[in-house]
């Protein structure tokens, strides 16, 4: 799938993530800033890639801003963006969950 | 937890509580240019109905924000109303943000994304997107061996383009194997940006060795100096230049490798005499500054962009002719009338 528009979900509260998705010409690139880097960092890339993956989106720019995210809650912001960079936010996609 | 409101400056209750609280936290600066940008005010209220947080936007640049930590873990207000302003953003469109502060927040801003461009001991200005500086200096064309050739960069408004740029690209793109022209990007001037990167092409095109590039956000833009396009006192102006030629020097010239940097004199425009003073002073050793004196015209009149403009107003196309590249005379001379009227309904034109 081709994104086509940028997208931003989520926020900068404690728990939460901020995702911002964007075209991408390169392969799933991501940059991340959490202040659990350190211990979570692969972890946390892997949860935003296998979304990005199940949507077959292969080209992308994730800037995500961590603020101790549980996968879930990584999980539910990635398919929000995804959803809204598609254009698809009134087809909700349940199959990804 | 408290909620998200959006304020009301108009009230005026609500805005003296806001300049209050602003004020208490050392944010003093509230003169009218500055209010009138703003696009959208919010705010968050403790139990007391007392103001504790807020922040605003204007176009995609994040203004005075403000936080009170007293009562609440440090960050959390901070964080509540940045992303907030973010989203508001977001639903209008708009991925690419920046910001303004005291080198003393720069951290809580890095620690929300925000990638700092450049810093001064009165602030800094950082941004945060799906675009940044870094995506913008790969954007830009480039040629063969670019680092072991002499390039130079000129960054003009071209508000129109005139003999007089025309003379100073000229000039460079003789001394230099590639000359990067930059052209502001904005919309309040009499010429739209695509009216006006086109007549820097189109009145460029016989020079090989020049690159007509868009300014972007990065150069003499909204965000990084407001005061190149509104009224302002000197001491905002050499800090708001201060932090443009920063960026030009350390975010935009390395990647492209530009070791010098072209300036028309300015005998005119008080505004730009200063930028050209904080160029000439922030941008060597590492690139050198080249002033070349503004062209005379035939009365041995300097030519101005400004003349230009009022001679459009005045329906002075002779006047013109002799001041502009036939392209750019080309088109006004076909746009005559929708310039006129875009001056008649406000377009200030003494600008720059």
């Amino acid at each position: 799938m081709e994104i086509k528009q940028t997208a931003l979900a989520g926020t900068l509260e404690s728990s939460d993530i901020q995702i911002m998705l964007s075209k991408g010409t390169d392969g799933i690139k991501i940059n991340l800033d959490s202040e659990v880097k350190k211990q979570f960092g692969a972890e946390i890339n892997a949860v935003i890639t296998s979304v990005l993956q199940k949507f077959e989106i292969t080209n992308a720019n994730v800037k995500a801003v961590d603020k101790g995210a549980l996968d879930c809650v990584i999980k539910a912001r990635t398919i929000a963006a995804v959803q809204r960079a598609l254009g698809t936010t009134d087809k909700p996609a349940w199959e990804v969950l | 937890m408290p909620s998200v409101v959006t304020l009301n400056l108009q009230d005026n209750q609500t805005f003296q509580d806001w300049q209050a609280f602003l004020t208490s936290l050392g944010i003093t600066n509230f003169q009218t240019n500055e209010l009138t940008t703003i696009d959208l005010t919010l705010g968050i209220y403790d139990e007391a109905a007392k103001l504790v947080a807020t922040g605003s936007i204007a176009g995609n640049v994040l203004k005075y924000i403000g936080v009170c930590n007293k009562y609440t873990e440090k960050g959390t207000y901070f964080n509540t109303i940045v992303s907030e302003l973010m989203n508001q953003l977001a639903q209008q469109g708009v991925f690419h943000y920046f910001v303004f502060t005291k080198p003393e927040y720069a951290q809580s801003f890095e620690h929300v994304g925000f990638h700092q461009l450049a810093g001064t001991e009165f602030g800094a200005l950082l941004e945060t997107g799906d675009t940044n500086v870094t995506t913008y200096v790969q954007s830009i064309p480039k040629i063969p061996h670019q680092s072991q050739k002499t390039v130079a960069g000129i960054v003009m408004n071209a508000n129109p383009f005139t003999l007089g740029h025309r003379y100073l690209v000229a000039t460079a793109a003789k001394a230099n194997d590639l000359v990067y022209v930059f052209v502001v990007n904005n919309d309040v001037s009499l010429f739209s940006t695509a009216e006006r990167l086109k007549l820097v092409q189109e009145g460029t095109k016989d020079l090989p060795n020049v690159q007509v590039v868009n300014g972007a956000d990065y150069m003499v833009s909204y965000a990084t100096f407001p005061a190149y396009f509104l009224p302002t006192p000197d001491a905002a102006i050499k800090y708001q230049t201060t932090l443009d030629a920063r960026i030009f020097k350390h975010q935009i010239a390395p990647g492209l490798n530009i070791r010098k940097r072209y300036l028309g004199s300015e005998p005119l425009s008080r505004t730009t005499n200063i930028y050209n003073q904080t160029l000439t002073k922030e941008l060597p050793p590492e690139i050198q500054v080249v002033v070349i004196p503004r062209l005379t015209g035939s009365a041995h009149q300097v030519i101005t962009a400004t003349q230009v403009r009022q001679a459009i107003l005045a329906g002075q196309l002779a006047a013109i002719e002799t001041s502009v590249p036939p392209t750019t005379f080309t088109f006004i001379k076909s746009n005559f009338k929708i310039l006129q009227q875009r001056i008649q309904k406000g377009m200030n034109i003494d600008g720059n």
